[in-house]
């Protein structure tokens, strides 16, 4: 036995039978082909002794990463052995063979300064033409009935590779990765390549960073979406907290608050109360009214704001009602003693508050009350208005915090104008990118 | 467990099971056949060309759950290339064998043909060519002709379940399922054997004492 410990070298030299020069074999006892980099003449390395396949004098493609270049990706290592360029009517890319003696071999594809790592697959995708699975992820039909054709090679393969070779080829894609099916006459193959940003393949392979490709890779993720995505978190976030905000201020700040009494006889009044001193250029304001006296009967209530500097006035009004009685179910009541009338927008100002406002006593009209000539007669009615302690109405008006407009207009500059544009980023993204598939026009959602 | 001195050499050769009677000798190449009547040289095989395989005589690992290691190797040819048949010796004495071709492996086990039943499998072991493409099913499930050509032995090394020497040819048909499950057929003359496992990855085998290969970091699973 040969010392376990000693570690097996990892190339072997060849001598190009055209040009004499170096070429070293990275992935020995796989590799078929090479095509030397020197003159670009084709290889046959399956043997031991090397063959020329083809004949050519020509200076070899120089690489964007030059062979024998290694990289690391996701904690592995890779060694650029080959590389091909092909071609599908006019629409060129770039495959970098990466080859690693124990984790096999992986491609690095380029096209229009985006890049894509591949691997091929053992098992078949499952699905039909219309949609296809693999590892629990979806994919849907982009590209259809292709021809790819070598265009240029260098390097080393692990099949016959020759300049003309064609295979046809179909792809389907997700968000960030692609499904490619290519056959010729003898097999098929199955690939599946995830997009890689260009910052990690130039920090991994040295590689200039690429622009960014426009129309976008076919699975190539939008760059808006995680933008949209958060926005659209960050509004539904600010929304409750604006919610949560406003039920904590109760409804914003106090302007005033008092009391007015309510005649016994029932008879129309009226009050004038303030200064109420509005702030902001527009806001919401509520009066309310609450009668805790109130039993079996309604106050009518009528609010006017009058703007001191202009005489400008704004009305509202809003009854309080309460009802109570005894029937053959029960006891039951209706109404509430307390009321409350909005002024939806009013202008910043100083204003008076004019409440024209009548107690009403309701009388049940099934119940006997006496005669006509002598109301006192029967069962003595009870009126409210009449109590020992005279009734009265407390008032207080409030603006409206939280839900304020102005706070709305700050949330529409600061999150929703971004999102719309954001979203308008992603479908402008979305739109090139399907613009180039094959099934452009009939897919709705491909 | 048998150990003898090479009838060539006299170097010491080692035979573990009655069940794999042949025996490269690590030390003049020399393919060696155990029998009843002692040892016999069946051939003299050939060295292995150069490659960077991962694995190598003393591999170990797991599949579904049983241990094995690698014990012997074929190297195998075709027009496009060519590929390694690991020889797996599993607890208990069963053997398997894992394909490496292009930086992708296989564990398959030999399995009847009689217990297949397949009417595609029956037709080409009895002599009718292999079509790519055409599908066969077995056990239920359908696997598909992925190619089938003639293939040569090129070399071998350590303890082997039959006797392959150099140039030694066979026609030999791969079979593939959508599951990642791998098959093939293997026809000499009106003789057949049949293949059956799938495809698996050093990760999921913790494959361990794997060969070390200049200038790389070997993986350390399990």
């Amino acid at each position: 036995m040969a010392d376990a410990a000693v570690a097996q070298p990892a190339a072997k030299a060849l001598s190009c039978p055209n040009c004499g020069g170096t070429v070293t074999l990275r992935a020995a006892g796989y590799s078929v082909t090479v095509a030397c980099e020197y003159c670009a003449s084709i290889l046959d390395v399956s043997q031991p002794e090397v063959r020329l396949v083809t004949r050519y004098n020509e200076k070899a493609s120089r690489l964007a990463i030059p062979l024998g270049t290694r990289g690391t990706l996701d904690g592995t290592e890779w060694e650029v052995v080959g590389w091909m360029a092909r071609d599908d009517s006019g629409y060129p890319w770039e495959e970098f063979l990466l080859f690693n003696p124990y984790h096999g071999y992986r491609w690095l594809i380029e096209q229009r300064g985006g890049w894509s790592f591949g691997e091929q697959l053992t098992r078949t995708p499952e699905g039909s033409w219309g949609g296809l699975k693999v590892d629990g992820e979806s994919y849907k039909p982009f590209f259809a009935d292709g021809t790819a054709r070598v265009t240029d090679v260098v390097g080393e393969f692990y099949w016959r590779v020759k300049r003309g070779d064609t295979v046809r080829t179909d792809d389907w894609v997700r968000p960030g990765a692609m499904l490619s099916r290519e056959a010729d006459g003898k097999e098929v193959n199955w690939s599946r390549s995830r997009w890689v940003p260009a910052a990690t393949i130039a920090a991994a392979f040295g590689v200039a960073a690429g622009g960014k490709p426009w129309p976008p890779l076919p699975h190539q993720p939008s760059p808006a979406l995680p933008f949209v995505k958060g926005g659209i978190v960050i509004a539904i976030l600010a929304f409750l907290a604006l919610l949560v905000g406003a039920s904590i201020t109760g409804g914003g700040r106090s302007l005033w608050n008092g009391s007015i009494a309510i005649a016994a006889d029932g008879r129309d009044q009226q009050a004038t109360v303030g200064p109420i001193e509005l702030t902001r250029p527009y806001q919401r304001v509520r009066v309310s009214a609450d009668v805790p006296a109130l039993s079996n009967g309604w106050v009518d209530l009528d609010y006017t704001l009058v703007d001191r500097k202009n005489q400008a006035s704004y009305t509202a009004s809003k009854a309080a009602e309460r009802y109570t009685g005894r029937d053959s179910d029960g006891d039951w009541s209706e109404g509430d003693q307390t009321a409350g009338a909005d002024f939806a927008a009013l202008p910043a100002g100083t204003y008076d508050l004019v409440i024209d406002y009548k107690g009403n006593n309701w009388v049940d009209p099934n119940k006997s009350s006496g005669n006509f000539w002598d109301p006192g007669a029967g069962e003595q009615t009870p009126d409210w208005r009449r109590d020992a302690v005279q009734p009265q109405v407390n008032i207080s008006v409030r603006s409206r915090g939280g839900a304020g407009g102005g706070v709305f207009v700050l949330m529409l500059i600061l999150i929703v104008l971004p999102l719309g544009a954001g979203f308008l980023i992603h479908a402008r993204f979305e739109g090139a990118r399907r613009g180039e598939s094959d099934f452009a026009s009939g897919g709705d959602d491909g | 467990m048998l150990t003898l001195p090479c009838p060539n050499c006299g170097a010491p050769v080692t035979f573990r099971s009655p069940a794999l009677p042949n025996r490269v000798c690590d030390h003049c190449r020399s393919m060696l056949v155990r029998s009843d009547a002692g040892v016999g040289i069946a051939g003299q095989g050939a060295a292995l060309p150069f490659d960077v395989s991962p694995i190598q005589i003393g591999t170990r690992g797991r599949f579904d759950g049983r241990a094995f290691e690698v014990i012997g190797r074929v190297r195998w040819s075709w027009d496009d290339g060519s590929w390694n048949e690991w020889l797996c010796l599993f607890e208990g004495g069963a053997h398997g064998w894992l394909g490496e071709a292009m930086g992708d492996f296989m564990m398959t086990f030999e399995r009847p043909l009689a217990e297949v039943r397949s009417a595609e499998l029956d037709r080409i072991a009895r002599g009718a060519p292999a079509l790519p493409g055409r599908k066969a099913e077995i056990d239920g499930e359908e696997l598909a002709i992925a190619d089938a050509r003639q293939v040569s032995c090129i070399a071998a090394e350590g303890e082997l379940p039959f006797t392959a020497l150099p140039g030694w040819t066979i026609y030999s048909v791969d079979l593939k399922a959508a599951s990642g499950r791998a098959a093939s057929l293997q026809r000499e003359g009106d003789e057949a054997w049949f293949y059956d496992g799938r495809y698996v990855t050093l990760a999921e085998l913790s494959a361990n004492n794997l060969r070390a290969i200049e200038g790389w970091t070997m993986p350390r699973y399990g």
